[in-house]
This record gives C-alpha cells, structure tokens and sequence, in this order.
C-alpha cells in the first residue's frame, strides 16, 4: 500500500499539485497509515525520487522545486505534530543569502527540503556577514554552513562564502564544519564552488538538502 | 560606413554586410569606464550615455544600452531603497508590496516619460540618440508584467503567490503590472530607443510549468504588448531557457527577434526559429571572468559558427555582463564575433 501512496504523491510532487498531494496524504492517514510512516516512507522518499528526477534530466522548474519544497514543509509539519513522541533531529545547520544578497527563493527551497529531513535548519536571514555565519554554526553546534548567493558578485565577493571559508580555516574549524554553496551563479560555472573554496554546491534547492545531508550523516560517522 | 544599424536591419532580412550584428550588455562596466563608484554612476544619464559612447568607441560592438539597473523600474512604481554594491550591480532594498493589500493600493503612473523617477533615462536617451541615434541601435530594458512582480515584491513571494494564490490578487497584480508596461514601452520609444527588450524570465519553462506558461505567461506577453506592437521588440528571459516554448511564443505572438539563454543549444534555437525571426548566438558571460582569452575566442567561434550554418538571421549576444569580466576578455569576445560572424569564415 505505501508503494501506491508514494507513486500517487509522487506524482502530485512533480505536477507542483498541492491539492492531490494533501488529499494522498489525508486518505492515507485515514486508511491508517502513521504520521512516522508518511514522512520517512513517503515525503522523504518522494524528495530522493525528485533528486533523482532532475540528476536523470527529467526536466523539472523552479516552481516544481518550490512546491516540493513546500508541499514537504507542510506536510511534515502537520505529521510532526501527530507524531508519538518527538523525533530525533538528524543534525543541524546554519543558511542564509551572502553578504549583499537579498535573495531568500532559494534558501526557502532548501530549507523546506531540510525540514522534511528532520534536520534543524537555523535560518540567519539575508545579507548575512561571513562572521554571523561561523560564530552561529559554532554556538548551534552546526556541522554544516549554507551560504545562498543569486548574483555573481555576492557569490563570488570577499565578503561571502571565500570569507567564511579564510574563517573555518583561520578558527581551526575546517574538520568540524563543511560549507555548503548554492545560487544561480554556480549553476552558469560548475566550478565556481571551487573558486569561492566550498566543500560542494547544488544545481538547485531540493538537491542541496540531500548534499548537506550527506555531510551531517558524515560528521555524525 | 556601415553601421549598428545597418547590420542590424540586414540581419533581420537574412543578409550579411561585413559581419553580424554583436549586441554587447555593458552596464554597470561604464562606471568603471569613468573611475567613479556605481552609486554615482547610476545618479546621472549624462554619466551612463557617456559611458555607453566611450565602451561603444573602444570595443566596436554595435549597440548601446539606456538601461541604468533593472531596480529602476520599482522605483518608477514606488520604491524607495535601492542597495548598491561596488561591484555589481544594485538591488531593490525596500519591496513596494509588502503585503496584499499593497497589491491593491499600487499606483501605476499616468505618464512615465514625465515621472520624476525616469527623468534621468530620458536625459541618457536624449544624449545617446543625439549621439549615435540611427547608426547604433539603442536599447531599452523593459520588465513583462509576469516578471516585474519579482522585483516589487521578491522572487519567493512571487513564485508563491503564483504558485498558492489568491488567484485574485494575483490577476490584479499581473492587470496592474501590464499596464504599468505599456505605458513604459510608450515612454521609451518617445524617448528614442529603438530595441525594446522584453524581459520574461517567467516565460520560460525553467522558472514555471509548462501549464502555467500556457495559461499566464503567453496571454500576459499578449496583453502586454498588444497596443504598442511588436515594431524592435525583442524576446528576452534572461539566463534562463526558451527553447522549450520558442515555438509556441513565434506562433502566437510573432516577435522579430529572440534572444535565447546561453544553457539553450543555439543549433536548435535556430532550427526552431527556422528564418521565421532574427536569433541570437548568446554567450555564458559569467564563465567570461574566468577563461582565458584564448577560451573565450573559442566559445565565441563555436556559438557563432553553429548558428550560422543554419541560418544568416543571427546575431551574437551576452546576458547582463557581470562587473568582474577583465578587459580583455570584453575585446576577446568582441573581436571573436567580429571575426567569426561571416559566412567566409564559416568552417565546414
């Protein structure tokens, strides 16, 4: 029955139809299926079939990314609260636009899919200094910084994510705390994480989630 | 001597004069062109036409821009902060819609050309056109009613007022935004400018559904630009891609020109287009900060080259350059395309 679940939510996921997927939720639950089970065997596993979508070139858009971004947040949310006892949070982390950057579409995706994820995600705003950013991930214990940058020369500015990076380096934190980058710019440039010295980016938001995953499952290991 | 122009108006018949015609968006570069910080720069229309004069003097390329930033167009509806940077370009600080009643209470002005907030461009396109006018096509940046939103009210709030509703506040905003458009394509072409460029990063299928284009995106471009025609009006979605919807936006609203993103295989840009209207050849400028000459040459050769064994109805192109593209590799993708955008030099 959870396979018919995921593919019927699946699907809603890709059509950006938050309409059906509500309903696929809602008629799950009815049939008895637990709040547990609709986010670690349907939202998550719908998130991973999206990922897996856009790496296979299934051609996926902005607004899908925010509606499943969206979609899994309130769900999430909703099954959170019904849940038999709190879950454990998988790990945290710190995001927020680079210095000069006001732009916040692209950190709500991430941190839609974060949620979902049950990884605690501190949002530190816009036009964030690099130093908010490392003093925030220490005093949070966040083993990931995500720094979100929409314009060239906030991605690749002083101030931004090569700043963070002189900070982990020159605070000895480098081991502890991986940095994460994401933005219209490091789609035109693939390798533009390189140069502005991030530990990896991600075409888009639903992606990014998974990247940053990854990492706190390593620094959990 | 040939001129912009000239190349410009061949292009768009299926001819070559000497070469294609190489549109060039150098913006925020002209404050560099006079030693002064961009806050400065952009305070003047004397500074960005004197500028637009002096880059158009120095690399050869075709045209000239009047567009100071693309925040200018909030603060002709109502915005008050713009954030500046020292290398690149401003952003709209303080949003106009805030919330939705503020989609209600926006004011779209009677008439631009004589608003307080477009006085400065009009001065800038009085220069340029005094200057240059029909020898360089001079462009204008003008925003479609389903993009402005992004910058009145934020990309996120756009997407989710589209994406979630009210459906009603939306349609208002988008009535509002139109109107707004086809008072502001009047201004610019009072004012002289010549290429209108139509702006609609949400008409492409990489930033919407493909429903949502069909239901919203291409009856709005038709709105938009049914009273004023599509006379030097030019397709434009930014970095994003058309191909996907090229020829559904030919069919039904038939501009002259489009100018796909640099992601779009111009090879298939120009089959799809198929001589039915002139196709630019564009460049990924934000890899121009960091290739060599050499590379840039290259790339240039290779866009140019596959366009133009399909079809002479092209032209070369670059997105919004950034600041941070060295000086010679601005000559390197100039001198490129001038060389490269013959038939004679087409390689087999």
């Amino acid at each position: 029955m959870l396979d018919d679940i995921l593919r019927a939510y699946t699907e809603a996921i890709y059509n950006a139809d938050r309409t059906t997927a509500l309903a696929v939720v809602d008629a799950a639950r009815a049939s008895g299926v637990s709040p547990e089970d609709i986010v670690f065997k349907v939202v998550i596993p719908g998130l991973d079939m999206m990922i897996k979508a856009i790496n296979d070139g299934f051609d996926t858009n902005l607004a899908q990314h925010f509606m499943t971004a969206h979609i899994a947040a309130d769900v999430t949310d909703r099954m959170l609260a019904q849940f038999a006892r709190p879950p454990e949070m998988v790990g945290h982390v710190v995001i927020g636009t680079a210095a000069g950057d006001l732009h916040t579409l692209g950190k709500r995706i991430v941190m839609g899919c974060l949620k979902a994820q049950m990884i605690d995600a501190i949002d530190l705003g816009v036009n964030v200094p690099a130093e908010r950013f490392v003093d925030e991930a220490v005093a949070r214990g966040a083993s990931v910084i995500a720094v979100s940058a929409m314009m060239v020369h906030t991605a690749r500015g002083e101030n931004g994510a090569i700043k963070v990076r002189q900070l982990l380096r020159e605070r000895q934190l480098e081991g502890r705390i991986r940095l994460v980058v994401g933005g219209a710019p490091f789609r035109y440039d693939p390798r533009l994480y390189q140069i502005v010295g991030a530990d990896a980016w991600a075409d888009n938001g639903v992606s990014a989630a998974r990247v940053i995953l990854d990492f706190i499952k390593e620094a959990r290991s | 001597m040939i001129t912009g122009m000239d190349r410009l108006a061949a292009a768009a018949r299926g001819e070559i004069l000497d070469r294609i015609p190489v549109f060039c968006n150098l913006v925020d570069q002209g404050a560099r062109e006079l030693g002064m910080p961009l806050e400065t720069y952009f305070s003047r229309g004397e500074y960005v036409a004197e500028a637009q004069l002096r880059m158009l003097g120095k690399y050869g390329h075709d045209n000239v821009w009047s567009l100071f930033y693309v925040g200018r167009e909030a603060e002709l509806l109502g915005c008050r902060k713009i954030k500046y940077a020292n290398d690149g370009p401003p952003n709209v600080e303080d949003f106009v819609i805030k919330s939705y009643a503020d989609i209600e209470r926006l004011e779209v002005p009677d008439d631009i050309s004589t608003h307080p907030a477009f006085a400065e461009t009009a001065h800038c396109l009085e220069i340029l056109k005094r200057e240059v006018g029909g020898k360089a096509p001079i462009c204008a940046y003008l925003t479609a009613s389903m993009s402005l939103p992004a910058i009145l009210m934020s990309m996120e709030k756009w997407i989710e007022l589209l994406m979630l509703g009210p459906t009603e506040m939306r349609d208002l905003l988008l009535e509002k935004c139109s109107a707004f458009f086809q008072k502001e394509i009047e201004a610019y072409r009072k004012a002289g400018a010549d290429v209108l460029v139509y702006a609609d990063p949400y008409g492409s299928t990489d930033i919407v559904p493909m429903s949502m284009f069909r239901e919203l995106s291409l009856p709005w471009m038709k709105r938009d630009l049914a009273a004023g025609g599509l006379d030097g009006v030019v397709y434009y979605v930014g970095g994003a891609r058309v191909n996907g919807v090229l020829d559904q936006v030919i069919e039904e609203v038939g501009f002259g020109t489009y100018y796909p993103g640099p992601m779009d295989d111009i090879g298939e840009s120009m089959r799809l287009v198929a001589d039915r209207a002139l196709c630019g050849a564009v460049i990924n400028d934000i890899r121009l900060i960091d290739w060599t000459p050499e590379e840039v040459r290259a790339e240039v050769k290779r866009l140019v080259q596959r366009g133009l064994k399909i079809s002479k109805k092209l032209f070369f192109g670059t997105i919004l350059m950034p600041f941070g593209i060295p000086d010679a590799n601005i000559r390197a993708m100039i001198d490129a395309a001038c060389e490269f955008g013959r038939p004679d030099r087409l390689e087999a």
